[in-house]
This record gives structure tokens, C-alpha cells and sequence, in this order.
């Protein structure tokens, strides 16, 4: 008779994005952007309206650097955060 | 022409009276020489003489006179001298071992036949002074006595150096070795006598000391001081050395003076060595350099002083003009006239015995360099002796070459594990940083030892354990365990950082020049090319980076340590190794150690997480029924970032439905608190903690996944064979009969072939006896901590993640040898450095690429010919490189 005392498993997080790096800064989406120490919760994705998934401190950066209106960096179509 | 001239002129008259006169000179000569001379042939001998000089045949008759002082010296003196130590002609050669009453023997054969040749010469001296008086008297009658000195001198100092070169032409080979010997045994005898009054008068010597080495001043007084102190000790031994004093004078008035001074020399030298090596010995525990310049201080100097002094003032006059001065001495008598000149050749001496003593010191713990070290915190002292003595002496390249070579024979070879060398290596750094703190010489021993480690594999892993666990590597130091390396090293620095502080901010002139007054000039060895600046940094640390070549390689290696750490833990306990983290940071900078950070990161978050999701999904299942398996209490995951850690080895495996059905739950939480982050389970990893419960007793595990799932299959059948349990819990067979042996061991399962050949048949042990038998188990109920230990890491190591990135460069490689026919290994790697730039960047060491490439031999790809690569026949078959496009 074998009784389980406690399980302690592994597991790897991943983002659930199409695309494996991000379109602005190049580095694995489950890694972090370049301003970042660590990934995960301090350096999250966010989707545009278009589908496009960046990091969100890259394309903060890139809305803010386009005025008055900002364009998704991959599809050119209007930047709108995904709701 | 003008002689012969002279002689035309002499008349017959003159011939006869130059005849006679020498027929008389000659008689009257051997009249004195046979010791009958009276007053009468004194006057007719001054007579004949004056007549001969009147001719001018001065010249010949003293010409003649010492010739037939030559003949009769060796006649009556030389031979008979010789005769006297013919017997101990083999006496010598057994010194060691022939009875006492043989060796006074000698010695007073010595002092006797001395006595009796110095008698021989002082009569012939006197001879001689007859023909000095004579011709003086003919100079007289010349008027010319301004001369005489001269003549005097000439005449002594012809008759001196025919005597020494007769004695030195019939010399037998053994005289110098028995001179040698009874320096020695007298000096044996003194040194005996007086080491007894030395222990009395231990106090006394505490004050009287020879301060040479500060102020000048001061020793006129001291020596006064010495000499009292001396004069009052020394009258116990007047005899011994009044003995040993008229032999050397002598000896000297022989014409023995060097062949003397080098026998006692010789002697002296001999004792002092046997009391260093008596002193020193194999005991490194205590500093002995103090003891025998005390002991210097306390027997030979004192036998040389009471020796001198007996001399007279002669030796010091003697040697001081001699212009044979040793360098080492200071010329205190034209300094300071107030010293008196015997403590001048004392001071010398002192100077010569104290280097030999140093030197022999030296030798001597140079020669077991190798031990001292090897039991270095506790042989401090013996260091700390050496380091004087190498101060003195400057022979550092002596220690170099003795400590490399003994580093080569009895360190770096096969049979040394790493561990012992990697200790060894820090334990030298630590001792020759002692002795030189420019680090010159370490860095000349240090280069055969890291060049040496650097050809092993398991050296960059051995260094992490090191750095990094307190009680791993220590095998020969139990006692040593608690603190690693980095912990040591530490403290170091923080000591060093207190001592001086504010290094180069609030440094005011006072400390500047006190800096400037510590400057050392780097030693003559060191190499131009390197700036002091680099050489003066000395960290353990830096030389063990230096090993490995870069610290990325260093870093790795800990990363892929850390990360197979973390992954066996069963908690989320990570403090040592923050510290361990926090340590490395200082030493590497946090940039280098940012994955490892973040690999640390992912526990605590872990923990954090674990607790969110476990607590969200015991709200919503309460109530549902827990199946068989597993209560959620149980479940414990570890969630990591992949990216940063090192590459994960994923297998797949078919764990308890129960739990597999557990961790999708628990994924689709996590899935709900995190969105969008999904999670993947890497179900080879971690740890199960299992009891095994038989009828009669309980054990605990805590195992790999693989193995609770092995031996959860056996809960359901007793009897698996290996085909359909490979099967059944989703691995390949060859991988289920390695992994099954850790239970077979335990005895818990056992193994017995099955009906087809590759087939096993694995049953389930139920009984008490046969684990009895098998010893590993026998209390009724024992909790066993078993962590899986079989070297099958779940994090790729260094080694397979290089080959992994070299493969990339396979294809060049290849290319390149089909293109060139045949490349040495340099060339391959300069090429690859010049083209592949792009990613990946080829950044391999030489070494890197030799070890891939020697891989790509073993798989007959390629071969080695003469120190160039080529691609084998039979690859070049399967090669078709395209020919379009």
C-alpha cells in the first residue's frame, strides 16, 4: 500500500501568445522587455485590437512616442488596447 | 757583452779570492745550519759573505742560502711532518665510526707535529737573521744602510713563501680533511660546553645581544658589553680554545691560512647546519629562525670571538687588508674608529652565519614547501620563517622551481582528485601571498596548477561546490565544515575594507605618504609586460575565475547547479541560497547574475502563487469528494520562468490519474488568476514523498515522479513485467529498467528474467525475511529521506548544452574541411571567429571547440592526422553538397 505524503511538482509558465518574441524589443515574450529585471507579473503582454501582442512597457513606449495617433507596430492598423 | 767584459777584467788574484771566500761561505753555512753556530763562524761567516758582496755576488749568496734552507727543511722538517699523519690516511675516510681514543689521538698527533715544524722553522728564521745581519753589516761598511729594511723584508717574506709552497707541493690529499675533522670534533666538544652554559646563562644573553641591524651607535657599547659577558663565559673554555688557537697560528704561519680558515669555516658551518636541521625538523607548527640566531649569538660566535682574540689583532688587520671583504660586510672600522677591529671580523662572521643559517633554513623548508602547505593554517610559523629567510637571501626562483616540481610530481597527476588540488591551489595562494605580497612568484607557481586543472573536466564544477557548499570538498577536514568558501572569502574583504577604508576619497597626505613609504619595488622576476597594477590584485577568487577563463563559464556552471538544487526541493526554503546569491553578486556583479536571480524569484513567487491558487480551489471544491490518490493539501508546485533557467530536460511520463487530474486542476486555476499565462507541467520533475505501508512495518520516501510512479503501478498488480510497465507509465524500457533499480536496491521490488530475453519481471517484496536478508531495512517502522542520487539531473548540464550550441557549427565545420582538405585545429577556430558573426555569434573557447571536435572523431566523422583535421572516407560518401542554386 503506497500513501502519497505530498506531491511537489514543476511546472513553466507561458504567456498564451501567437507569436514567440515581441515585435518591438525582440526578446521572448516569456522572457522580459529590456527595461525589465524580471518577467512574468512585472513585465506583462498586452493585445491590441488587432491581435498583436507586445510587451507592455514596449508599446507604451511606442504609443507615447506616436502622436497624435499611434499605429500597431506589425499591421500598421490603429493601435487600440484590446478590451 | 758588458759582462763578459767584467769578467775578462777580473784578475787571477780576484778568482782566488772569490773561490775561497765561497768555499768558506759554503762551509760556514752548513756549519749554522747544523746548529753549531757559535760567535766564532758567526763573525767568519759575516766575513766571507761581505767579501762575496763586494764582487756583487750578493744575489747568489742569498740565492744559495735559502736553496740550502729549502733542502734542509724538507730534509728535516716536511717529510718527517707528513710522516706523522700517514696513519691517518684512511682514519680520515671513516671518520665517523673509529674509537675515541684514535680521534684524541690525532689531535694531539696534530698539535704536536706542529709544534715541532713551527720550532724547525723559527730556528731556521733565526738562520736566515744571521745572513741578515751579515749583509746589513756589508751595507753598513757601504754606508748605504737606508736599504736595509727592504732587504730584510725581501729576504723573510722569500723564505715565507718557499716554506708554504714546499708544504703545499708535498701536501697529502687527506691533510685537509683532518684538518677539517678536528675543527669539528673541538668545535663539537666546545659547542657541547657551552650550549651547557648558554642554558645557564639564558638571562644574561636576553640583555647582552648583538643589535646590528639598528643604530650604529649603540653597538660600540654593546660590544663593550659582549666583551665583558664574553671574557667572563670564555674563561672556562680558554683551554679548549687556547689549543685550538695555537693550531691555527701554526697552521698559519705555514702559509695554511686559507686552507685553516676554511676548515674551521667548514666546521662551523657543518655544526650550524646539523643544529638547523635539528631546530627546524619536520615541525611546522612553531617559528625556529629566533632560536638559532640566538643559538648563533651563543656558541660559534663566541668560539670565533674567544678565537680572534687569541690571534691577536693580526687576523683583523689581516683580513681587513686582505681585500678579500665580504660584500656583506659594512666597513664599520673606517666608519667608526671606536670599534675595535676583532668585532669587526666578528660582525662579518655573524653576517656569514647568519645568511648560511638563513639559507640552510631555507633549503630546507623550500625542499618540504609541499607539506607546509598542504597543513597551511597551522604551518603559518614555517611560513612566516621562510618569508624572513627569502627577505635575506633572495633566492625566490630557488623556491619557484623546487615547488613547481614537486607540484608535478606529487599534485598534478591522475591519482589527485580535483577537490585536493583546487584545495591545495588555494592553500598556496594563501601561503605565498605571505611570503610575497606582489604575487609574483605565486603567479609563476599558480600557472602550472590552473594550466593543469583547466585540462580537467570536472574542475569548473568542483570550483562551484567550493564557492558555494560549506561542507562539500573539505574530504580531508572534517572539522573545516560549515563555511564555504565565498563565505571566507568574504569576510576578507570586509576586513580588508575596515582596514583601509575610504580608500580614495578622504585619503589625506598623512596616509598618502604613508602609502608612498610601503611602496615595494616589483621583485627582479617579474614580467615588464604586466603593470604592477594588475598583478597586485590577488583574490582567491579572480585565480579560481582564472582557472575556468572567464566568469560566464563560472556562472553557468552555478546556474545549472542551482537550478537542479531547486528543483529537488520539496519546500520553498531558499535562504542559503539567497545568501549564497547575494555573495556572488559582489564578487560578479549583479548583471551576470540576473538569471539566477530570477531563478530564485520564481520560488518565492511560487510559494505565493501555490498558496493564491490552493486556497481559491478549496473554496470551490468543498464539499466535492476527494478521490483515492491526493488531497489538494498535499500538492506543492513549483512554477518556473523557462527562459532563464537552464535547458530543462522534459520527458514524458504517465503519472497516478488521480494526480494528473489534480495538476490539470490546479493548471486551469492558475490559467483563471494569471490570464493570459497558461502553465505546463514538466511531470519528470520535482519530488513525491511517499510511506510505504506492508503489514508489518512503514517506510518513507521521498523519490523522483518517476519512481512514485513505478511503484504506484504495483498497488493495483504485484507483478509487472518490464514491456507493459513502460507502458503503462509512459516511458521508454530502457529508461524504466534504469530508474527501477532504485527500488530494487531498496529492496522493495525484486527483479527476476521474464520469458523473452530483453524482458524483466519485477515483483512486488511483501515479506519480512527476504528484506532481512537483504539488510537494508530491518525496524519495524523506519523513515528513510532518500533523495534521488542516481546523477540523472533534470537540468542539461554544461557539457550537453555546449554540444547542443556547437552542433549549429557542425555544418561550417564540415564545409570548411570539404573546401580546404585539411585544417589544424587554430585555424578552424579563427575561421569560425571571422564568419560567424551573425547569430548565433560564434563565442567558443579553443578548448571548447577541441572537446566538440574530438566528439566528432569518436563518431568517425572526422579524423586527426598530424595535428590537422579531415573529414573521414566514409562521411565523404554520404556528403552531397548542392550543386544548383
Amino acid at each position: 500500500m503506497v500513501r502519497n505524503l505530498g506531491w511537489h511538482p514543476v511546472a513553466s509558465w507561458t504567456w498564451d501568445a501567437q507569436d514567440e518574441t515581441c515585435g518591438i524589443c525582440r526578446m521572448a515574450f516569456d522572457g522580459c522587455c529590456p527595461d525589465c529585471k524580471f518577467p512574468g507579473d512585472d513585465c506583462p503582454l498586452i493585445w491590441g485590437a488587432c491581435n498583436h501582442a507586445f510587451h507592455l512597457h514596449c508599446i507604451l513606449k511606442w504609443v507615447n512616442s506616436q502622436t497624435p495617433q499611434p499605429h500597431c507596430p506589425m499591421c500598421r492598423r490603429e493601435w487600440q488596447f484590446k478590451g | 757583452m758588458e759582462n763578459l767584459g767584467i769578467l775578462d777584467s777580473l784578475s787571477d788574484e780576484c778568482i782566488d779570492e772569490i773561490l775561497q771566500s765561497w768555499n768558506g761561505y759554503c762551509s760556514c753555512t752548513e756549519e749554522i745550519l747544523k746548529g753549531k753556530g757559535d760567535l766564532s763562524i758567526e763573525s767568519e761567516f759575516v766575513a766571507v759573505v761581505i767579501a762575496l758582496c763586494r764582487h756583487g755576488l750578493e744575489g747568489l749568496v742569498k740565492d744559495h742560502f735559502l736553496q740550502v734552507l729549502e733542502v734542509a727543511f724538507k730534509e728535516n722538517g716536511v717529510s718527517k711532518f707528513w710522516q706523522h699523519f700517514h696513519d691517518y690516511c684512511d682514519a680520515s675516510m671513516m671518520a665517523s665510526n673509529k674509537p675515541l681514543q684514535i680521534q684524541e689521538n690525532y689531535q694531539s698527533v696534530l698539535c704536536e707535529s706542529l709544534e715541532e715544524i713551527c720550532l724547525q722553522k723559527q730556528f731556521q728564521e733565526k738562520c736566515l737573521l744571521i745572513l741578515v745581519h751579515a749583509l746589513q753589516s756589508y751595507e753598513e761598511s757601504l754606508m748605504e744602510s737606508k736599504k736595509s729594511e727592504v732587504e730584510t723584508d725581501n729576504l723573510f717574506s722569500r723564505y715565507q713563501l718557499m716554506v708554504s709552497s714546499v708544504l703545499l707541493t708535498t701536501l697529502p690529499r687527506h691533510f685537509p680533511e683532518i684538518l677539517r675533522l678536528y675543527f669539528k670534533e673541538s668545535l663539537e666538544e666546545l659547542s657541547t660546553m657551552m650550549a651547557e652554559e648558554y642554558e645557564g646563562g639564558n638571562e644574561i644573553q636576553g640583555e647582552g645581544n648583538f643589535d646590528l641591524d639598528e643604530g650604529e651607535s649603540l653597538t660600540k657599547i654593546e660590544v663593550d658589553i659582549d666583551k665583558r659577558y664574553y671574557e667572563m663565559n670564555t674563561v672556562r673554555n680558554t683551554k679548549l680554545v687556547r689549543n685550538i688557537g695555537k693550531v691555527v697560528r701554526d697552521l698559519r704561519s705555514l702559509g695554511f691560512t686559507s686552507m685553516t680558515e676554511d676548515a674551521y669555516a667548514s666546521a662551523i658551518f657543518f655544526l650550524l647546519k646539523t643544529k638547523v636541521h635539528d631546530l627546524a625538523g619536520d615541525d611546522y607548527r612553531s617559528p625556529v629562525l629566533e632560536s638559532i640566531r640566538e643559538w648563533i649569538q651563543a656558541v660559534p660566535l663566541q668560539f670565533l670571538y674567544a678565537l680572534l682574540d687569541y690571534l691577536g689583532d693580526s687576523v683583523g688587520y689581516d683580513t681587513a687588508s686582505s681585500g678579500l671583504k665580504s660584500p656583506l660586510a659594512s666597513c664599520p672600522s673606517s666608519c667608526y674608529p671606536g670599534i675595535s677591529i676583532p668585532s669587526e671580523g666578528l660582525i662579518r662572521w655573524q653576517l656569514r652565519l647568519e645568511y648560511f643559517a638563513y639559507e640552510t633554513l631555507q633549503d630546507l623548508r623550500i625542499g618540504k614547501l609541499f607539506e607546509i602547505i598542504v597543513d597551511y593554517p597551522d604551518s603559518s610559523p614555517a611560513i612566516e620563517d621562510l618569508k624572513q629567510c627569502l627577505e635575506y637571501t633572495g633566492q625566490h626562483s630557488k623556491l619557484v622551481d623546487s615547488f613547481i616540481s614537486s607540484l608535478r610530481f606529487r599534485l598534478l597527476t591522475a591519482g589527485a582528485s580535483t577537490n585536493d588540488i583546487l584545495h591545495q591551489y588555494v592553500s598556496t595562494i594563501k601561503a605565498l601571498r605571505t611570503i610575497d605580497p606582489t604575487g609574483v612568484f605565486l603567479e609563476a607557481v599558480g600557472e602550472p596548477i590552473s594550466e593543469y586543472l583547466r585540462g580537467r573536466k570536472d574542475t569548473i564544477k568542483c570550483i562551484v561546490t567550493m564557492l558555494t557548499d560549506g561542507t562539500g570538498g573539505h574530504s580531508n577536514g572534517p572539522g573545516n565544515s560549515g563555511d564555504s568558501l565565498l563565505e571566507e572569502l568574504n569576510r576578507d574583504a570586509g576586513n580588508q575594507e575596515n582596514a583601509d577604508c575610504g580608500d580614495d576619497f578622504n585619503i589625506d597626505d598623512k596616509q598618502a605618504w604613508m602609502n608612498a613609504e610601503r611602496w615595494e619595488p616589483d621583485p627582479v622576476k617579474a614580467d615588464p609586460l604586466k603593470s604592477s597594477r594588475n598583478r597586485r590584485k590577488l583574490d582567491i577568487l579572480g585565480m579560481m575565475v582564472n582557472i575556468i577563463g572567464s566568469k560566464d563559464q563560472l556562472v553557468n556552471e552555478y546556474r545549472v547547479m542551482l537550478a537542479e538544487k531547486l528543483l529537488n526541493k520539496s519546500d520553498y526554503d531558499i535562504d542559503s541560497e539567497i545568501r549564497t546569491l547575494e555573495l556572488l553578486k559582489i564578487h560578479f556583479g549583479e548583471s551576470s547574475m540576473q538569471r539566477c536571480e530570477i531563478m530564485l524569484n520564481d520560488l518565492i513567487d511560487s510559494k505565493r502563487t501555490n498558496t493564491n491558487i490552493k486556497a481559491s480551489m478549496q473554496q470551490s471544491q468543498r464539499g466535492t469528494e476527494q478521490g483515492e490518490g491526493i488531497s489538494l493539501a498535499l500538492l506543492d508546485a513549483t512554477i518556473i520562468s523557462s527562459n532563464f533557467w537552464p535547458p530543462i530536460l522534459v520527458e514524458s511520463l504517465n503519472i497516478p490519474a488521480a494526480v494528473d487530474q489534480l495538476l490539470s486542476d490546479y493548471a486551469r486555476r492558475f490559467h483563471e488568476i494569471k490570464t493570459p499565462r497558461k502553465l505546463l507541467w514538466k511531470k519528470n520533475l520535482g519530488t513525491v514523498k511517499l510511506e510505504l505501508q506492508f503489514e508489518d512495518r512503514t517506510v518513507q520516501f521521498t523519490v523522483a515522479p518517476v519512481h512514485a510512479a513505478i511503484i504506484m503501478q504495483f498497488q493495483e498488480q504485484t507483478t509487472w513485467t518490464s514491456k507493459n510497465l513502460a507502458a503503462a507509465i509512459g516511458v521508454p524500457v530502457d529508461m524504466l529498467n534504469r530508474r527501477i533499480s532504485f527500488w530494487i536496491s531498496k529492496g522493495i521490488l525484486s527483479e527476476m528474467p521474464g520469458k523473452e530475453s530483453d524482458d524483466h519481471v519485477f515483483t512486488l517484496v511483501d515479506d519480512m525475511v527476504d528484506t532481512n536478508r537483504n539488510g537494508v531495512i530491518n525496524g519495524t517502522c523506519e523513515e528513510l529521506l532518500v533523495v534521488d542520487e542516481e546523477g540523472e539531473g533534470s537540468v542539461a548540464s554544461v557539457e550537453e548544452q555546449l554540444l547542443k550550441e556547437m552542433t549549429v557549427y557542425e555544418k561550417f565545420i564540415l564545409g570548411m574541411l570539404t573546401n580546404f582538405g585539411s585544417m589544424a585545429l587554430d585555424r578552424i577556430h579563427n575561421t569560425l571567429k571571422m564568419f560567424c558573426v551573425a547569430e548565433p555569434a560564434y563565442d567558443k573557447s579553443l578548448h571548447q571547440l577541441q572537446s566538440f571536435l574530438s566528439g566528432l572523431i569518436s563518431e568517425e566523422k572526422l579524423e586527426l592526422r598530424d595535428a590537422f583535421l579531415f573529414i573521414t572516407e566514409r562521411l565523404k560518401i554520404f556528403i552531397h553538397w548542392p550543386q544548383e542554386s
